[in-house]
């Protein structure tokens, strides 16, 4: 499937389709949207569409959009969707918007795709890089994913925060430091979590940097590029006040994920551990929870950092697993990154239980959920049982990847070991 | 590191592992063994006499210094050890030789752990805690190894930072006392300090030399008399006596690296046994035992050890306490509204809605009406719904119970005593002051449409193009009773008709209120399922659960009551039958005793069973009892689907290897497969969509139709995949792949379908069976048989059969299920055309496949 040359004709048919299965899906299926949107897996509580509505039409007759407790997005969102017409009487335009968000995204994954820095980075070049996918096949894999459509048609503002993440690793697999910085600022006012992408993402833009340049030393590219993140941060937050008067924003939007006060059931494992638990564990709990979630990136970076690219995957992996309020969302973009390492799934040992398991995880998922809530049959545990299936599949997927990967860089260390069984003992 | 070594498993290494256990270990599992047995019986406590108990220790109670290893807690305590011990011990054996394994264990190997653990216990912490068990020689052991592998190995890393090996006991020693509570740390603790000790060297003094004991093997001729005796002398003998082609250079090879290999090879080899070809055979088998017993769990419900009695689970509802007073002056009241209503039959619905509403109105309830019109299949189910509420005194319009009377039973005939019968209800409950929550008579003009639309409008969730919204509501719905009471003479008995739409079930609790009030309280039978006769043996039983699966599978809506239940609020439809001298009195003591019970509830029903399958008024089974055979039929589809997948990595020859290495997956092809199953999946919506839009005239025909495409469509896709790539026609790998897709796929569906439709999901489950077992074939015959086989059983033929069974029309049939469609929004439908029919299609097209048996190359016929 390597796939000829990738003519223009071939980029705006992909681009086209992508875009007409959305709208026909749209305009098709009117209903569909609003239930997705509705849905427990796609829509959490700091990303759903419908809580945006409910903070945009505050903000929109001068009321703080963060009273009542209900909205919990960047205020930024809100000039952006008051600029839109209304939502409701003229949906189109917000369709095309959240289209448009969906085919940049896509963009920016072929960037990464065919910089080809998946199969040689700087420091590392797999020995069998030659069998790839090259971008088309990718950004295609992207597009058409289910989970990816039916984020975009429940319209969750995750896909803002996915697609400022692809561009930052756009960027600095291309060799523009500064501008995967801006891109990962974006991304974290949007969502918090992506800065804890920042040090692999530094040194994939220290190892990608264009060879013109002297090489400085790692600590001193970070103290030039740690402050363009921080400061884009600081002038979004500035935005924001000004925006609504007030920094009521910053506990009302990252104070929800990391304190879990809402506890809408989601696709994720804090929901039903922090309704389960006493008040006085809570403040202990979360900060081990938080504290796990953040302990990967030390770990991965250092142990993976001859390739920094697999670390913003398994990350990004994790995170869709581990964080706060999870999504689908968050699993669409994990699924984008992974076919980049076609050329290591050969090593990996459990695809196909890998895929049962998710599949399995989301037809089960809503029929629980149906079991719980609307037929009263079942209960929470019937939900929760089935995200903890969800969270197994894709850790499952993430450890293989990982081995994946490490099982290539070992081969190369010992050529006499390649096709072999090998044991951990 | 040590060497990386790849073996396959074999049983045979472990047998003759077990058989070549040395001396010493043997005797030791022995005695631990014989211990536990000793420790069976009652009249001696071998526990109290040989453990380590500090207290106890004296100058006459030492032995038990040496006893306390082999006495164990309990059997799992004692597998455990043994376990744990038995490897460890026999490298130990296996280095050092019997006679000094024997020495060392039964003297300072075991006493001096002994010793510091009661100094330590005993003086230190003022305790006295008895320890027992082989752990402590486990540890000891441990650290003898860990000694030796920190010699060889001094370090491991993870990440950056290198750890010590000799650190891991330690590690072993705060996870077992974390995970085992009932472990003795300091037992342990003093196990691993000697070990340490020992592996260091520092207790080699107390050993016996080393010449008394050769002098002692040489005199009594140990190694000749003594099975899997090991000597002392390694350098001459080996670790086995000496071998015969032995001289003595060859021999001597250092106990630690002979010990490493062994256990590397045992772990391997345990990892290994998923690559065993054997285990590739098994799976055709399972899958069949699957079905098997899902078959036979079926049919096993019936009987008194599977089922249990029905109970009445929530307190609250105290069925049959209250003494009713229906009945005296309420009989004639009933005749003058049977009067009334006799005279409107045959009238229009706008018309018999006028009288009806006035004689409610007279009552003094609050009365409005609701118009709805569906189409399907060509039809127009239109209507209009009268209902009224009756304001509970004592409640608060929060909560509502739902009596319904449907002008026409779902068999067209009209509800002559039903209708009257609850309009008399109305008025003799709109006296009493007791109610807590509101009553909402509900007058619908059929059985199906009309409660539907009228359920659907009261949670806002109707098409306001099709049903209008109510005028007037009240609380959240808490049950509903329907009264279809055609029968002019008195009756018998109580036929309860509880099958909600898709299958779902009203709580059972309301079902025993019913059967308890009625049959208990009012001394009149009570049916289920249409069993007139019911004498509570296994046919009769089973009679009834079959028929109740087959109705929840169908999914159908069985009577008025069958729209609420999707709601969440549970109902039954009540129907008086047979001959014997009940009167409408008697049936309104029913409905006024039930009302009662539900009027006393606190909370919606929650707590009996939701998922349960009756087969007696007084017995059933819940899902947790029945589940397993209908998630065993799904289970088979999922483990041929995982089967068929590692079957299509192997390589296409499988070559003779003689080394048993396991052969690299090969790359698998997954274009063609994937395509085959997404467009099977994609051309589902066509009969999906056909059967419920075309108008009911055109059904016979294009049923005929599709019976005939149905047969050729898979030849031509078979044909089609050959000939569009005649240069790679598809090979038996892809066939394995595209049946592999499609069963997972089904095995995926039918399990989720089993939560939510049980009998469904059984019924699908038990008829798409044949799909695990046929597959592509290199000989015309097997071909053709299969792809009989299957069309025997295809979606299309079943539904044919199945109406020629019950003497119905297949016509009348895709009509009844379009207007379930449209009207219920029955998904039976959706199972058998996007689920069933697609497996079928994939199944079709693997069995037209032509292949050669050993090539995998389909050859041009």
């Amino acid at each position: 499937m390597n796939g000829g040359k990738v003519t223009v004709g071939r980029t705006a048919a992909l681009y086209a389709g992508a875009a007409v299965l959305r709208l026909a899906i749209f305009t098709l299926l009117p209903d569909l949207p609003d239930l997705l949107t509705g849905r427990v897996e796609v829509s959490t509580p700091v990303t759903s569409f419908k809580r945006l509505q409910e903070g945009l039409f505050l903000y929109n007759h001068n009321v703080s959009p963060y009273d009542g407790g209900v909205y919990h997005q960047a205020p930024l969102f809100l000039p952006l969707f008051s600029l839109l017409p209304n939502a409701l009487s003229y949906p189109i335009f917000t369709y095309l918007l959240y289209i448009a968000i969906d085919l940049l995204s896509a963009g920016a994954l072929w960037k990464t795709a065919d910089s080809g820095e998946a199969g040689s980075s700087a420091l590392f070049t797999s020995p069998r890089r030659q069998r790839r996918w090259n971008g088309f096949v990718i950004a295609a894999i992207f597009l058409f994913n289910p989970f990816t459509v039916a984020t975009c048609l429940g319209r969750s503002t995750s896909v803002f925060t996915t697609c400022a993440i692809l561009h930052a690793i756009a960027k600095a697999v291309s060799g523009a430091p500064f501008g995967a910085m801006v891109a990962l600022a974006f991304a974290s006012y949007l969502s918090m979590y992506p800065l804890l992408l920042l040090p692999p993402l530094l040194l994939l833009c220290y190892d990608r940097q264009r060879t013109e340049r002297v090489k400085k030393p790692v600590i001193s590219f970070a103290a030039t590029h740690v402050p363009v993140v921080f400061g884009v941060l600081g002038l979004l937050f500035g935005m924001s006040y000004l925006i609504t008067g007030s920094w009521e924003f910053l506990p009302s939007t990252y104070g929800v994920q990391l304190t879990l006060s809402d506890l809408t059931p989601n696709v994720g494992l804090w929901w039903y551990f922090f309704i389960e638990m006493f008040d006085s564990f809570r403040s202990f709990f979360l900060a081990v929870f938080w504290l796990h979630l953040s302990c990967y990136v030390g770990g991965l970076s250092v142990r993976i950092r001859r390739q920094p690219l697999v670390v913003l995957t398994l990350l990004l992996g994790i995170f869709a697993i581990f964080k706060p309020y999870p999504s689908i969302s968050d699993t669409s973009l994990f699924l984008a990154m992974v076919p980049l390492y076609r050329h290591v799934f050969p090593l990996m040992r459990y695809s196909f239980v890998i895929a049962a398991v998710i599949m399995y995880a989301s037809f089960l998922g809503p029929a629980f959920y149906y079991l719980w809530i609307y037929a009263g049959s079942g209960n929470a545990n019937f939900f929760y049982a089935i995200t903890l299936v969800w969270g197994l599949g894709q850790s499952l997927l993430v450890c293989d990847l990982m081995f994946a990967v490490l099982r290539d860089e070992w081969e190369l260390e010992r050529p006499e070991m390649a096709g072999k069984e090998i044991k951990q003992i | 590191m040590p060497p990386n070594i790849t073996t396959t498993l074999n049983t045979a290494r472990a047998r003759t592992y077990v058989f070549r256990l040395p001396l010493f270990t043997r005797v030791v599992i022995i005695a631990i063994v014989g211990f536990w047995i000793a420790g069976l019986q009652s009249v001696v406590d071998v526990r109290e006499w040989g453990a380590l108990i500090p207290d106890e220790m004296g100058i006459t109670t030492l032995y038990r210094m040496n006893t306390f290893p082999f006495i164990h807690l309990n059997v799992l305590h004692a597998v455990m050890n043994i376990f744990a011990l038995t490897p460890l011990m026999e490298r130990f054996e296996g280095e050092y030789g019997t006679l000094n394994c024997l020495a060392l264990f039964f003297g300072p190997l075991t006493t001096i752990p002994a010793l510091l653990y009661v100094g330590v216990e005993k003086f230190v912490f003022g305790g006295n805690v008895a320890v027992m068990g082989a752990s402590m020689w486990v540890f000891l052991l441990l650290a003898v190894e860990a000694i030796k592998t920190y010699k060889v190995n001094p370090r491991f890393v993870i990440g950056t930072y290198s750890i010590p090996t000799w650190t891991t006991p330690i590690g072993l020693l705060f996870a077992m006392a974390v995970l085992v509570p009932s472990s003795s740390f300091l037992g342990h603790a003093a196990g691993l300090v000697v070990g340490y000790g020992a592996g260091l060297g520092y207790v080699k003094f107390l050993a016996p030399p080393e010449k008394i004991l050769r002098w002692i093997e040489g005199k009594l001729n140990l190694l000749g008399r003594l099975p899997h005796y090991v000597s002392i002398d390694q350098k001459t003998y080996g670790r086995f006596g000496v071998l015969p082609s032995a001289n003595g250079a060859s021999a001597a090879s250092p106990g630690v690296s002979l010990g490493l290999v062994g256990s590397t090879q045992r772990l391997a080899s345990a990892l290994a046994l998923r690559r065993d070809p054997r285990i590739l055979k098994i799976p055709p088998y399972l899958s069949l035992l699957c079905i098997l017993v899902g078959a036979v769990w079926l049919f096993l419900l019936p009987l008194n050890e599977y089922s249990r009695r029905t109970y009445i689970s929530e307190n609250a509802l105290l069925p049959g306490q209250v003494h009713t007073y229906f009945g005296g002056s309420d009989q004639n009241v009933f005749r003058a509204y049977k009067k009334e209503v006799n005279e409107l039959v045959g009238k229009g619905n706008v018309e018999i809605n006028d009288k009806l509403e006035s004689i409610v109105k007279a009552l003094g309830l609050k009365t409005a009406r609701q118009n709805f019109t569906y189409s399907a299949a060509g039809r127009t189910f239109a209507g209009e719904n009268l209902y009224a509420i009756l304001q509970a005194p004592r409640g608060d319009a929060t909560e509502a119970i739902v009596l319904v009377a449907a002008w026409e039973n779902v068999r067209h005939e009209v509800n002559r005593n039903g209708v009257p019968l609850v309009l008399t209800l109305a008025r003799y409950f709109k006296r009493w002051s007791l109610w807590s929550k509101d009553i909402i008579i509900l007058l619908s003009p059929d059985s199906i449409a009309g409660p539907q639309a009228w359920v659907d409008a009261y949670h806002d969730a109707h098409d306001s193009s099709k049903v209008a919204s109510l005028p007037i509501k009240s609380g959240a719905l808490q049950g509903a009773i329907a009264i279809d009471y055609v029968q002019e003479q008195r009756f018998k008995s109580v036929h309860i008709v509880y099958d909600g739409v898709n299958g779902q079930l009203p709580n059972l609790d309301l079902i025993n209120s019913v059967v308890n009030i009625a049959g208990g309280q009012m001394g009149m039978g009570v049916a289920l399922q249409e069993m007139w006769h019911h004498n509570d043996k296994y046919p009769d039983r089973l009679r009834t659960m079959l028929r109740g699966m087959l109705k929840q599978g169908l999914g159908l809506a069985s009577g008025p009551h069958s729209s609420f239940i999707p709601y969440h609020v549970d109902a039954v439809t009540l129907q008086p039958f047979g001959e014997g001298w009940q009167d409408e009195m008697a049936m309104g003591r029913v409905v006024e005793g039930t009302f009662r019970s539900l009027n006393n509830l606190l909370e919606h029903l929650h707590q009996s069973f939701f998922f349960y399958l009756l087969m007696h008024r007084e017995r059933f089974v819940s899902i947790g009892t029945y589940l397993p055979s209908a998630m065993l039929v799904a289970a088979n589809f999922t483990i041929m689907a995982i089967f068929l997948w590692m079957k299509s990595g192997q390589p296409d020859a499988p070559a003779e290897s003689t080394d048993k290495t396991p052969t690299p997956t090969v790359e698998r092809d997954l274009f063609l497969p994937l395509a085959v199953v997404t467009l099977s999946g994609s051309l589902s919506a066509i009969p999906l969509y056909i059967f419920n839009h075309v108008p009911e005239s055109a059904l016979t025909p294009l049923f005929l139709l599709f019976l005939i495409i149905n047969t050729l469509l898979p030849i031509a896709i078979s044909l089609l995949s050959t000939h569009l790539f005649p240069s790679s026609p598809p090979t038996l790998q892809q066939y394995h792949l595209i049946k592999s897709f499609s069963l997972l796929l089904l095995g995926m569906f039918l399990s989720s379908l089993a939560t939510l439709n049980f009998s469904l999901a059984m019924l699908i489950g038990m008829l798409s069976a044949p799909l695990s077992f046929v597959g592509p074939s290199s000989s015309l015959v097997s071909r053709i048989a299969g792809f009989a086989l299957l069309n025997f059983t295809s979606p299309p033929a079943v539904l044919l059969a199945s109406a020629a069974v019950w003497g119905l029309n297949v016509g009348d049939v895709l009509r009844e299920a379009a207007v379930a469609w449209h009207v219920t929004g029955t998904y039976s439908a959706v199972v058998v055309w996007c689920v069933w029919w697609p497996a079928w299609l994939a199944g079709c097209v693997c069995v037209l496949g032509r292949t050669e048996d050993k090539g995998g190359k389909v050859k041009e016929a």
